[in-house]
């Protein structure tokens, strides 16, 4: 097999804040093949999306950000580059597409020209070329009458068709990778099911890689071949997707699955939630960071950080007591 | 309900929509951004007045109440916005934010409310150290609580809970969701659970109305509703949800087939079958005739599709 398309190696990502500093990303490291859609799941402030910005950098002036570790693209490490060959690498080669279209795309410029300065942008092609390519992309993200549409300012469509034309926008230069960071949350779920759809397509169409970023396991299920849990900054647990519903490991995946009220669970039945705050990024603790919610904690997890075990050659867990636990789910 | 837009338009948020409520029991009302299930919620409780029709709580008209006789009635019917933080007054303690609405209707002298807000604490599963806490050293969930709590201490028949646990993270919004239901048994208090969730909804109610564009399309109990959905709306809303399985991805196509498209603008909505522009069954008549809400099978679920039988 040749090399990853993506590695990422011990990454850390810390802020700097006058209250001290938020550990976001602690010891992230995972791998991504060409053309593989990977999840990445979990609560607000897991360190999902830091994960994510950290890959391509994407912190602004006043963010007092520091990334250590190694994120390897195609064997070149992203975090040696200087910024103009990272401005090489962001929306050409990887992709990105948020939650809110509305705050990505400019009030005041028809759609169709946000995409053409994008291409235009990416490739020496004459503006011509550039608005026809455009359209196509457009019709391709599923907008009706593109060639009419693409005159239209964003207010005029809705959060659907925004988001499809953001991301038309991030595939624009056909990138090798797309990170797509909560895409869907602030969309009405009949109207989530078709974006989801139309990133798996595309996904196909193109051959991107995916990076889904989600607190959704329904969301990930319908979109990635494998899965990382994260909690605490930290990957707690990584699979591939059919593998985790069977037979998830860590106990904060198994609470996860087990507190979303879903439509197969029998109705009247309690929730089993997790009890307990999510953790503080300013402290870290010693042990597992999930040891003061845990339900099976032993005197071993307060005293010592867990590193990930092997249960499978795609599955991983970082828990003491994964062994004794196996796939109990 | 009509609102006026600035282009001397007028949107129709909610179309003769009649919805019952018994002592005890939790109505969920769901459906899309636009559906007018918030603004439902808002009419029911007087915060706007309907444009026309009737709100009767134990057969007082609400509509006709004005002043100091609808401030009296507020203690009966209390609510539950989504966002705790915009309805909790930074500056107070949870203790003043517990006897606050204790205080507003004249109930109990101060020892007493102080002895009531304690208790209602603890029904809230927070300990006594959190009387002297204000809103910003809590956490989303804990702070929801004293939403909930702030409802339910003037004893209130109905509780209007508009998207309640919505912006609280997944472990956050199950206790939450416990709680209500607990707090729902004990009390006996009736709930309007309003939220787009529909796994909250059907988790936490006994009947379900389902919105579109301002109308009900569907209505039944829960059990029903979910294990026969007949509108095709209704279907193609819980076809969306994505499962956490494997069956996730041939699901969303069945959701794609059943929801097409995106929702119609309210200024300018489609004529006969409000669905009918997405609608995966529709025919001719569907263009022009507007369905009404009809019994079905044993009467307690209600359908607005003329075609429901044949698809």
């Amino acid at each position: 097999m040749t090399s990853p398309l993506l590695e990422v190696k011990d990454l850390h990502t810390e802020f700097r804040t006058k209250d001290g500093r938020v550990r976001a990303v602690n010891s992230v490291s995972f791998k991504l093949e060409h053309g593989e859609a990977v999840g990445f799941v979990g609560e607000s402030g897991s360190g999902k999306s830091v994960t994510a910005l950290s890959i391509l950098r994407l912190f602004g002036p006043f963010t007092d950000a520091h990334i250590r570790g190694q994120v390897l693209y195609e064997g070149r490490d992203l975090l040696n580059l200087g910024a103009k060959e990272m401005r090489g690498i962001r929306g050409r080669e990887i992709g990105m597409v948020f939650q809110d279209p509305l705050t990505s795309l400019n009030p005041l410029m028809p759609v169709g020209q946000q995409v053409a300065e994008c291409i235009q942008l990416h490739e020496s092609v004459g503006k011509e070329v550039a608005n026809r390519r455009a359209v196509e992309l457009l019709e391709l993200v599923g907008i009706p009458d593109p060639k009419n549409r693409c005159e239209d300012l964003p207010h005029s469509f809705s959060g659907g068709m925004r988001q499809r034309i953001m991301i038309a926008i991030a595939v624009a230069s056909k990138p090798r990778l797309l990170i797509a960071d909560e895409p869907t949350t602030a969309l009405d779920v009949t109207v989530q099911a078709q974006i989801l759809l139309l990133l798996n397509d595309l996904q196909r169409e193109l051959g991107m890689a995916l990076i889904m970023i989600s607190h959704d396991f329904g969301v990930i299920a319908a979109t990635c071949d494998r899965v990382n849990v994260m909690y605490a900054g930290r990957i707690v647990e990584h699979a591939f997707t059919e593998e985790l519903f069977r037979s998830a490991n860590h106990p904060y995946t198994e609470g996860l699955l087990k507190l979303v009220p879903s439509l197969e669970q029998q109705k009247g039945e309690q929730l089993v939630p997790i009890t307990g705050q999510p953790p503080d990024a300013f402290e870290l603790l010693p042990g597992c960071s999930f040891a003061p919610r845990c339900p099976h904690v032993a005197q071993i997890c307060r005293e010592t950080q867990p590193q990930s075990n092997v249960l499978s050659p795609s599955h991983g867990s970082a828990c003491w007591l994964s062994a004794e636990r196996g796939g109990s789910v | 309900m009509d609102f006026p837009t600035t282009e001397g338009r007028s949107i129709r948020a909610v179309d003769r929509v009649s919805i019952q409520l018994e002592p005890g029991e939790t109505l969920g009302v769901v459906g899309e951004s636009g559906c007018g299930k918030s603004t439902l919620a808002r009419a029911v409780l007087q915060l706007i007045r309907p444009t026309s029709g009737s709100v009767q709580l134990r057969g007082e008209e609400l509509t006709l109440l004005k002043g100091r006789e609808l401030r009296n009635l507020r203690q009966k019917m209390q609510m539950v916005f989504q966002d705790p933080r915009g309805c909790l007054d930074p500056r107070m303690t949870v203790g003043t934010l517990l006897m606050e609405p204790l205080k507003v209707h004249g109930l109990d002298d101060a020892s007493n409310r102080k002895r009531r807000a304690h208790e209602m604490l603890e029904r809230i599963g927070l300990d006594s150290r959190f009387m002297s806490r204000r809103p910003s050293d809590m956490s989303g969930g804990q702070q929801q609580r004293v939403a909930i709590g702030r409802a339910l201490i003037t004893n209130p028949e109905l509780v209007i809970c508009d998207e309640p646990v919505s912006a609280l993270d997944v472990s956050i919004q199950a206790q939450v969701i416990n709680l209500l239901v607990e707090l729902q048994k004990d009390l006996g208090v009736s709930l309007l659970f309003i939220a787009h969730d529909l796994a909250v909804v059907r988790h936490i109610s006994h009947r379900v109305a389902v919105m579109y564009l301002g109308r009900v399309v569907e209505e039944g109990t829960t059990d029903q509703l979910f294990a026969e959905p007949r509108h095709p709306y209704t279907q193609g809303l819980i076809a969306s949800i994505p499962q956490a399985d494997s069956g996730a991805r041939q699901q969303l196509r069945e959701a794609e087939r059943l929801a097409a498209g995106d929702l119609p603008s309210l200024l300018d909505p489609p004529s006969g079958c409000p669905y009918h522009t997405r609608c995966a069954y529709v025919e001719e008549t569907c263009r022009t005739q507007v369905p009404q809400l009809r019994e079905v099978g044993t009467g307690i679920q209600k359908v607005a599709c003329d075609r429901w039988d044949q698809i």
